[in-house]
């Protein structure tokens, strides 16, 4: 299935994926939070950037007690049924990964839902860090990286004997 | 509700956004006669279907409740009242030939500003105020993006704003915030970064971009000219330059080899702040990665009184490191045949030197235009040189000028102004006209990008009926000065054709390739191979031609102290200018979407001078310059965000424009760009 993944080496942290979510959200729900995060830990000079990887096995659906969180049959994405969502909060318990919040002015939960499968996030992504496709391509793509990583360290490391 | 006639009713429509000066490809989609939504155009190299937050907001303004639909006249309580375009241009043009009649035509002048596009908009209204007599035009440029256009010729004539970033071994960053600045850019620093190329950068500000460097370096603001020199001693010291390259095409050599031997990396740690292992590390990283390196300077080079000669010591640095000829590094590229709406030369021949060329000669002679700082005192002046006239494209100088109370005084004593704009903005408020802008997405226009030496046809996408294209508001008042022989196109489209005639392309060629057309093949040697446009021909780390002027030969480093003498009174340091990712200068504050992010100003300060003040987050406080005065709230940020003893306040803020303490009246001596970054400051607690 396909989901939003982030390549974090390609990740600058101009947060235009979390700014054009939060206008999505505002569009639908008259609420602003984002639910792709870019988080910039300037103590260690780190970014991280993350958003809902729709689990296969997701605890955030089998915590659900209203029905308000199904599996879009078109897309796979986790969605949040907003009539069913009674906001108890326990999804967001359930999360390993904080990947789901509570709207503010609607008091339902809120996380990722592909955007019915045109995320608009990846449409922002100027570094093109985001992508839009099977969790299988990152994985080849972090493999191929990792080896030419080595590769370019080792040559940085004879670089620095030389 | 605006009365928006797209060119169709359903489909989509290709072409360029100019939301800034990046023209990624977008296509604009429109439904029921309704423009719905913006999405980028798939093969666009310059941002290969990605498109930032900020191209979507081209709809937010085209439909924005706020915009003027119809000219507007101030009346004498005041107020704006609405009027016919022909009442507008009628009275607009009598009362411009009254002043040319009694004052000669250099009482007026052009102001041009970004708001409304860039390229073909700028040479109409060069052309209308040479076809007018007058050699006064000015532009938002003389307070940005001239400093490093006048850096970058005076050394290798010519300036490529756009090198081949995922070519780069190395890539230096002096003062600049691609993410926010240059969206395209990111995804080319990814792919260099991913292949293990590494990344410098220098600002007094820690961005992301600074999260992932290699090596980030923080100067005292105002000193990036001493770190830059010190690299250059250390290239030259490690003697792993190109020595025939330097003795090809370099004049000047010996002279800066001299120059730069003061600049030890202890000196420049003095100097600069930036520690001296840290100064050697980044020269071994030039060193080791010579000739790939891509050095960009950016706005924060030039934004005091010594920015060109910062922004000219760069080119050295980038030519020493093996830059020339590289696609990564200084290329030259080509132009278009195209026929020009006005010639440079031309205007400057036409009418005599426009106001400003006596104090900053290079500006008028380089730029072609004249300095809009002292365009403001020739508001102001009294005698008979008077600017009494002033026609302002999309520009808000009361806003984005510094010492913007001065800049609001000369435009309250014009006997006309005349600003055409999207919204009553500070400077719109103060015309006695106001015509209504045309957005991007009305206008067809030509545009050429350098990098890919690409042509495109941007065509038009709506219509709105009462609001001019750019050229329809020249050419009708042109007709009604009886200056139409200048104007002689019926439209947009004409003038397009005119313009292609040299070239041999047509309209039908362009539209077929809304992807654009490569006029020419790049030559990135191209710049090794031909004599260089600089008065020797060849690369001139010193200029002869300079010092014909006065000014400094080589690009010699001043700290700030030697604009300003230190003051106990002014311990801190303020810098304006950082833009903000939804705003763009002082454009994008009435987007509510937009506002929410960036709600209101605030300056950013370190945690120490918080402390050492006695300031909690969000207190309100006081700064003062030697410019004048600013209560605003204070951000408190991370240690690691700002320098400590630096005030950091974006500068397009209505309510609260950081250019009340901005200094115009100590200038750059060869832009003679103001002085925005690095101002001495005090801060009181209110």
């Amino acid at each position: 299935m396909n989901i939003v993944y982030v390549d974090l080496d390609r990740c600058v942290a101009c947060r235009n994926c979390q700014l054009e979510c939060s206008f999505r959200q505002a569009e639908i729900t008259r609420d602003d939070g984002a639910n792709i995060w870019v988080q910039v830990d300037l103590d260690h000079r780190a970014i991280f950037t993350s958003t809902c990887l729709q689990c296969e096995t997701a605890p955030c659906l089998a915590a659900c007690p209203a029905g308000g969180l199904t599996r879009d049959p078109a897309t796979r994405a986790v969605v949040v049924d907003r009539n069913a969502c009674l906001g108890c909060g326990m999804c967001l318990l359930a999360c390993p990964f904080g990947h789901i919040h509570l709207e503010q002015a609607g008091r339902v939960a809120s996380k990722c839902d592909l955007c019915g499968g045109d995320p608009r996030c990846v449409r922002v992504c100027m570094a093109q860090a985001l992508h839009f496709g099977d969790v299988e391509e990152l994985a080849e793509a972090r493999r191929e990286r990792s080896g030419r990583r080595l590769a370019v360290r080792a040559t940085h490391r004879e670089e620095a004997a030389s | 509700m605006i009365r928006a006639v797209p060119v169709l009713p359903d489909g989509r429509v290709r072409t360029l956004c100019r939301m800034c000066d990046s023209r990624c490809g977008i296509e604009v989609h429109i439904r029921n006669s309704v423009l719905a939504d913006i999405t980028p155009a798939p093969d666009n190299p310059g941002n290969q279907g990605r498109l930032c937050p900020r191209a979507h907001a081209a709809l937010d303004l085209f439909y924005h409740p706020d915009r003027i639909q119809t000219p507007l006249k101030r009346t004498p309580n005041g107020a704006f009242e609405p009027i016919g375009w022909d009442q507008a241009l009628d009275e607009i043009a009598g009362r411009l030939k009254a002043i040319v009649d009694q004052s000669g035509p250099p009482a007026v002048g052009a102001w041009k500003g970004e708001g409304v596009g860039f390229f073909q908009q700028e040479g109409y209204i060069r052309r209308f105020i040479r076809a007018l007599g007058s050699p006064n035009y000015f532009s938002n440029d003389s307070v940005c993006f001239n400093g490093r256009w006048l850096g970058h010729h005076l050394v290798n004539g010519f300036w490529n704003p756009f090198p081949y970033f995922d070519q780069a071994d190395l890539i230096l960053l002096f003062g600049s915030n691609p993410p926010v600045c240059h969206p395209p850019f990111l995804r080319e620093f990814a792919d260099a970064r991913v292949r293990g190329a590494r990344l410098v950068v220098v600002d007094p500000k820690l961005n992301p971009i600074g999260c992932w460097a290699d090596v980030y370096a923080q100067p005292r603001p105002g000193t990036d000219a001493a770190l830059i020199w010190g690299l250059i001693r250390l290239v030259i010291e490690s003697d792993r330059y190109d020595h025939d390259f330097v003795d090809r095409y370099v004049v000047g050599f010996e002279k800066i080899a001299a120059y730069a031997q003061r600049f030890t990396p202890e000196y420049v740690e003095a100097e600069s702040g930036v520690w001296a292992d840290v100064v050697r590390t980044i020269g071994d990283l030039i060193v080791r990665n010579r000739p790939r390196v891509s050095l960009y300077a950016g706005a924060g080079l030039e934004h005091h009184p010594g920015g060109v000669n910062t922004v000219r010591a760069s080119v050295i640095l980038s030519c020493l490191a093996g830059a020339m000829g590289r696609p990564s590094g200084l290329f030259w590229p080509e132009s278009p045949r195209l026929a020009s709406l006005d010639s440079r030369n031309l205007f400057l021949e036409n009418g005599g030197r426009p106001i400003g060329a006596d104090r900053f000669p290079v500006l008028a002679q380089m730029a072609g235009e004249g300095h809009s700082l002292s365009a403001v005192n020739a508001m102001l002046d009294s005698g008979e040189h008077r600017l009494r006239s002033l026609l302002v494209m999309a520009a808000n100088p009361a806003v984005t000028n510094p010492n913007v109370l001065k800049v609001r005084e000369a435009l309250s004593r014009l006997d006309l102004l005349v600003v055409s704009d999207f919204f009553l903005t500070p400077t719109a408020r103060l015309a006695h006209y106001v015509i209504p802008g045309a957005t991007f997405l009305e206008r067809t226009e030509l545009h050429v990008h350098p990098k890919y030496q690409t042509l495109y046809l941007a065509p038009q996408v709506v219509r709105v009926d009462g609001i001019p294209t750019g050229y329809e508001l020249w050419r009708d008042l042109a007709g009604r000065l009886g200056l139409a022989e200048w104007f002689p196109w019926p439209d947009e489209t004409a003038v397009i054709r005119h313009l292609l005639e040299p070239g041999g392309w047509t309209i039908d060629d362009l539209t077929a390739h809304p992807e654009g057309i490569q006029y020419a093949p790049l030559r990135f040697d191209r710049c090794l191979n031909e004599p260089l446009p600089t008065p020797s021909g060849k690369v001139e780390f010193a200029s002869q031609y300079l010092k014909n002027l006065g000014l400094d030969e080589i690009p010699e480093y001043r700290p700030p102290e030697a604009f300003l003498p230190a003051s106990p009174e002014f311990p801190l340091t303020l810098i304006t200018g950082a833009r903000k990712s939804l705003l763009y200068h002082s454009r994008h504050g009435n987007i509510d979407r937009f506002r929410r992010v960036h709600p209101k100003a605030e300056a950013e300060m370190h945690p120490d001078d918080a402390r050492n003040l006695g300031l909690e987050n969000g207190d309100t406080i006081r700064l003062v310059t030697a410019g004048g005065a600013l209560i605003v709230a204070v951000r408190i940020v991370h240690a690691a965000e700002i320098r400590p003893g630096v005030i950091e306040l974006y500068h397009g803020w209505e309510e609260a424009p950081a250019n009340l303490l901005t200094l115009d009246e100590v200038n750059d001596p060869i832009s003679g760009f103001p002085w925005l970054k690095g101002v001495p400051v005090r801060v009181e607690k209110i």
